[in-house]
């Protein structure tokens, strides 16, 4: 490993844990205290407005729908969030926000907007744009990092990576 | 406008102008309920968080309370502009036109 390789590797996952750590103390520190972060990840799911399907939100969230239940019977609990039946479909749950739910939610937002506000504002509108590019390519690169364990058999992955690294280095 | 302008166009001044003093009498009344003061402490220039000491639960509440009344979606973006009373009335009439 390059020097390089070993300093983006070790900032890659302390700026995961700091950002993990900054919204737990954000929210410990907050008005709703109550709340986990995966609660107020759930909040952000449903979003402020319309009414959502439980099958929806668990989609976004990358989560069963029987995980779903067990978070939202302690957010309905919780006062945060009104759950009921579908009138025409009564199969169908629909979950939407109180009015204290899009009061966690939208605090919360606005924690992620300073928070990449602070990030980008010393930058010019052209390293702005590059920045983002590279922050895209990240993103999309890890994105396709989980797809594969989530595709394939994790031991033949692992062997085609070393594979490919020693075609590379031959 | 002048007194040149067509009654149409006079009767739709008339008509803004009547619904943003609604508009301005809603939000009023949500500010002195959160604040405790008397309507006539509060007018379209105060500043929400220098002169009125909102701080940013405050203004969620408001911006949630007159979603609701109005129906509107307000986003951050355009709330990151809202600095004073007026300026909370103008956005409620922009999302409401």
């Amino acid at each position: 490993m390059t020097l390089e390789e070993q300093e983006l590797a070790a900032s890659l996952v302390r700026i995961f844990e700091n950002v993990v750590l900054a919204e737990e103390k954000s929210i410990q520190k907050g008005y709703f205290s109550d709340l986990s972060i995966a609660e107020m990840h759930t909040l952000d799911a449903i979003g402020p407005y319309e009414a959502r399907t439980m099958s929806e939100t668990a989609q976004d969230l990358g989560i069963t729908t029987g995980t779903l239940t067990v978070s939202i019977d302690r957010l309905v609990k919780k006062g945060y969030v009104n759950r009921k039946r579908d009138e025409n479909d009564r199969r169908i749950v629909r979950i939407s926000l109180t009015r204290n739910g899009k009061l966690a939610a939208r605090l919360h937002g606005k924690f992620h907007a300073v928070l990449a506000r602070h990030i980008l504002e010393p930058y010019s509108e052209e390293e702005k744009a590059l920045i983002l590019k590279m922050v895209r390519e990240v993103d999309s690169y890890m994105e396709t990092q989980v797809e594969r364990y989530n595709n394939e058999d994790y031991r033949k992955t692992a062997k085609e990576v070393a594979r490919d690294t020693r075609k590379r280095e031959e | 406008m002048g007194d040149n302008a067509e009654p149409r166009e006079r009767n739709l001044a008339e008509e803004e102008l009547d619904r943003k003093d609604r508009i301005f009498e809603d939000v009023l009344k949500l500010l002195v309920e959160e604040l405790g003061i008397s309507p006539t402490d509060i007018t379209p220039d105060l500043r929400i968080m220098e002169d009125l000491a909102f701080d940013s639960l405050q203004i969620y509440q408001l911006v949630i309370d007159l979603e609701e009344a109005y129906d509107i979606r307000m986003p951050d973006e355009v709330l990151d502009t809202v600095v004073t009373v007026g300026d909370v009335v103008d956005l409620v009439y922009k999302f409401t036109s």
